[in-house]
């Protein structure tokens, strides 16, 4: 009995994650987007500096009118938002956040394979809203979701499997625990092609051309309001929280860090993983959205050479030091 | 691995055996819907309850490196790849009558007696084999990567190969649009090259 | 020499940072009354007091949003046999500022100097048809309305004032020698 109730608990606290570290990181997102453009951002919810905001966003749209268009695919239309949503949870199931069995909700033996495979599907929901949606918009957002994710799962899997090379495993655990410091260097391309590669991947801006609110008003989300809506906006923001860890498990050693790795190991992860939500946020604030074609241009003329470049290098140093 | 009819009576299922069953219905009826619904979307998408039911197939076999690249190439790419071009030209919502295809009885026959001629190896081969789920995965990484690169490496080479023609024979396609193209200079260019491009991710996504 | 590539996407996250760390320009307005030029163009007082009925500032109005209502009354002769004067009476004077645009030209045509810019701005309304203010509402903005900036030391004294002395001087000039007639024995006395 002992093991359900531990089974129990890791779901458990893994689920409170999946719904807390999301609105974390977009509360953070509305304060320090505010900043960067010289505002203060939400003041007033819950009191202190706004910090409430997004429970008060998440109220109102619990409140709002379930709408499904007359003309829409029904049952895929409301299937989509749980699609979209529902990897992002089994992903985070698997990203190890400390040493020891104790810290990561499942080990799965094919950790980094797992991961990229269910992320993968997470866009199914994007594809089955922009099409039962029977709106020109959201077919052309599902459209633009296709092809981005075309062009960069690619050099997403590529650099993930010069990790695995360089640890000999696909185990995020194994991955971890083969972690040496000047992995850093060695796979810092690997990391900032993952990087990116991931951000397009979750639409985040610059590379949100799916959702570019200026020609395709919302994307596939267009027809969608109410908590289904919130939804697809918690998928983003979960989407953000795996991608960060994930960067930190890869490429950036997890719970290593220059002191107190017995015991503060999590520490190490959670604060790696903030730094790279910000490091989102800040790409958001700055640059300008990319347009389709230089979207695909730097999917195909950079980084998947530059994957390829890296796992030759992974390749050579492993050799050379064997 | 133990020859053991005697030791595992089919009448006493355990509890895998049980959800082995039942998953298999489900991909199986997946299976049925996806080529016999109207609706063209409809099918890509039980296409993927399908290939997810194989995936967890493939898991409760032990086989869990097989089960994620099968998530990640089959429902990740390739339906992705199906959706994508099912958009691109025509996805009416609702039932599409010319959806029907003439020769459905001669598709039958094709898919019965493939189905029967799996059947039939995979059963002569294995027979009564039965995986220990208490001792280490049959399955694993580790062990799949060790068989693939002692025992079949010249398999797996000469596939890669298939695939690089595969990939050299999307180029070729897409370049020789090209001189037509100069004179028209429509914006239907667009298409060509995006079939390329999908050809080589799910290439490279197969290897 | 080309510019090192990437260093574009540098500079904008320079920017962004860099801006993340200075103060905020928000104006928390409700929380904190924001600090306004004294002249600012808030909403329209009326100097009831100056108002002739001309109605130049409801004609020029460019939507109309001016409401003027007057009647006629007339003024008994000041000296006997003197004709009877008439005189408009101001009975409405209605400024529908859900219509107003701010233009200012109404207090650019008025000829008596009537019609004021007032600084005060917090005159929300929940109810559209709330918003058209009758004249006490723009009689209380009269009051915010600063007092016109001091003439510059040496400058040519206003119309007004040098009216007003005129009249006065030619009052007091004539005040002048009937008080000498009718005091003049006191005045030797006096001396």
């Amino acid at each position: 009995m002992n093991d359900a109730l531990d089974v129990t608990l890791r779901l458990l606290v893994v689920f409170v994650v999946f719904l807390a570290f999301p609105l974390i990181v977009g509360q953070t997102e509305h304060k320090v987007m505010a900043h960067m453009q010289g505002r203060l951002g939400p003041m007033y919810a819950g009191g202190f500096h706004g910090w409430a905001q997004l429970v008060a966003d998440g109220v109102k749209f619990a409140q709002k009118e379930d709408v499904v268009p007359a003309d829409a695919d029904r049952r895929i239309f409301q299937l989509a938002p749980a699609v979209a949503l529902l990897p992002y949870l089994l992903v985070l199931l698997a990203i190890p956040v400390g040493p020891g069995e104790g810290a990561v909700g499942q080990v799965v033996d094919a950790g980094v394979f797992f991961v990229l495979a269910v992320m993968g599907v997470g866009v199914l929901g994007s594809l089955m809203a922009g099409w039962s949606s029977a709106n020109k918009f959201s077919l052309l957002g599902g459209l633009r979701t296709a092809a981005q994710l075309l062009a960069y799962e690619l050099p997403m899997l590529l650099t993930a499997a010069s990790v695995a090379m360089a640890a000999g495993t696909v185990s995020l655990v194994g991955i971890l625990d083969a972690f040496e410091w000047w992995w850093l260097p060695w796979q810092i391309v690997g990391a900032v092609v993952f990087f990116v590669a991931g951000l397009a991947e979750l639409q985040r801006p610059p590379f949100d051309m799916p959702v570019a609110d200026s020609e395709i008003i919302f994307g596939a989300y267009t027809e969608y309001t109410g908590l289904r809506f919130a939804l697809f906006l918690l998928a983003e923001y979960a989407g953000i929280v795996v991608l960060c860890g994930l960067t930190t498990v890869l490429f950036l050693g997890g719970w290593h860090g220059p002191w107190g790795a017995d015991g503060l190991g999590w520490v190490w992860t959670l604060l790696k993983a903030a730094v790279l939500a910000f490091v989102v946020i800040w790409l958001r604030v700055t640059y300008p959205r990319l347009r389709e074609d230089q979207l695909q241009k730097l999917s195909w003329t950079l980084l998947v050479p530059l994957s390829l470049a890296q796992i030759a290098l992974t390749g050579i140093v492993k050799v050379v030091i064997a | 691995m133990t020859l053991a009819a005697a030791s595992h009576g089919f009448l006493s299922p355990t509890g895998v055996e049980i959800a082995f069953l039942l998953v298999g219905l489900v991909t199986f009826g997946a299976a049925v819907v996806t080529v016999t619904t109207r609706q063209l979307v409809h099918a890509a998408l039980w296409l993927v309850v399908a290939l997810g039911g194989l995936a967890v197939e493939y898991l409760l076999l032990t086989a869990e490196f097989i089960a994620w690249v099968q998530v990640l190439i089959y429902v990740g790419a390739v339906v992705v790849l199906i959706l994508f071009g099912l958009m691109l030209t025509r996805a009416p919502i609702g039932r599409s009558p010319e959806a029907d295809s003439a020769n459905r009885w001669a598709a039958l026959t094709v898919a019965v007696a493939s189905a029967a001629a799996l059947v039939w190896v995979v059963v002569d081969a294995f027979r009564t084999t039965w995986i220990d789920l208490d001792g280490p995965a049959a399955g694993s990484t580790a062990v799949t990567g060790a068989s693939l690169f002692q025992n079949w490496v010249l398999p797996f080479e000469a596939l890669s190969v298939l695939l690089l023609a595969a990939l050299v024979g999307a180029i070729v396609l897409s370049r020789k649009a090209r001189p037509a193209r100069a004179g028209e200079a429509s914006p239907g260019g667009a298409s060509p090259s995006g079939a390329s491009r999908s050809g080589t991710s799910q290439t490279g996504g197969a290897r | 020499m080309a510019p090192v590539p990437g260093s574009g996407l540098a500079k904008g996250l320079a920017v962004t940072l860099r801006t993340m760390t200075k103060k905020t320009v928000t104006e928390q307005y409700p929380d904190a009354q924001p600090e306004l030029p004294p002249r600012t163009r808030g909403v329209i007082g009326l100097f009831e007091e100056n108002c002739t009925v001309c109605m130049l500032c409801a004609r020029e109005c460019p939507d109309w949003c001016i409401y003027i209502d007057s009647h006629k009354e007339t003024v008994p002769a000041a000296t006997p046999g003197g004709r009877d004067r008439s005189r408009n009476v101001l009975d409405r004077f209605a400024i529908d500022f859900a219509l107003c645009m701010y233009c200012g030209i109404c207090i650019e045509v008025c000829p008596f100097d009537a019609l004021f810019w007032s600084p005060e701005f917090e005159y929300a309304e929940t109810d559209i048809r709330d918003l058209t203010h009758e004249r006490d509402k723009l009689r209380e903005w009269m009051w915010t309305v600063p007092a016109p900036p001091a003439l510059d030391p040496g400058a040519e004294e206003p119309k007004e004032l040098a009216a007003a002395r005129k009249a006065a001087d030619k009052l007091a000039a004539q005040q002048q020698p009937q008080e000498q007639e009718t005091d003049g024995p006191g005045q030797e006395d006096r001396t």
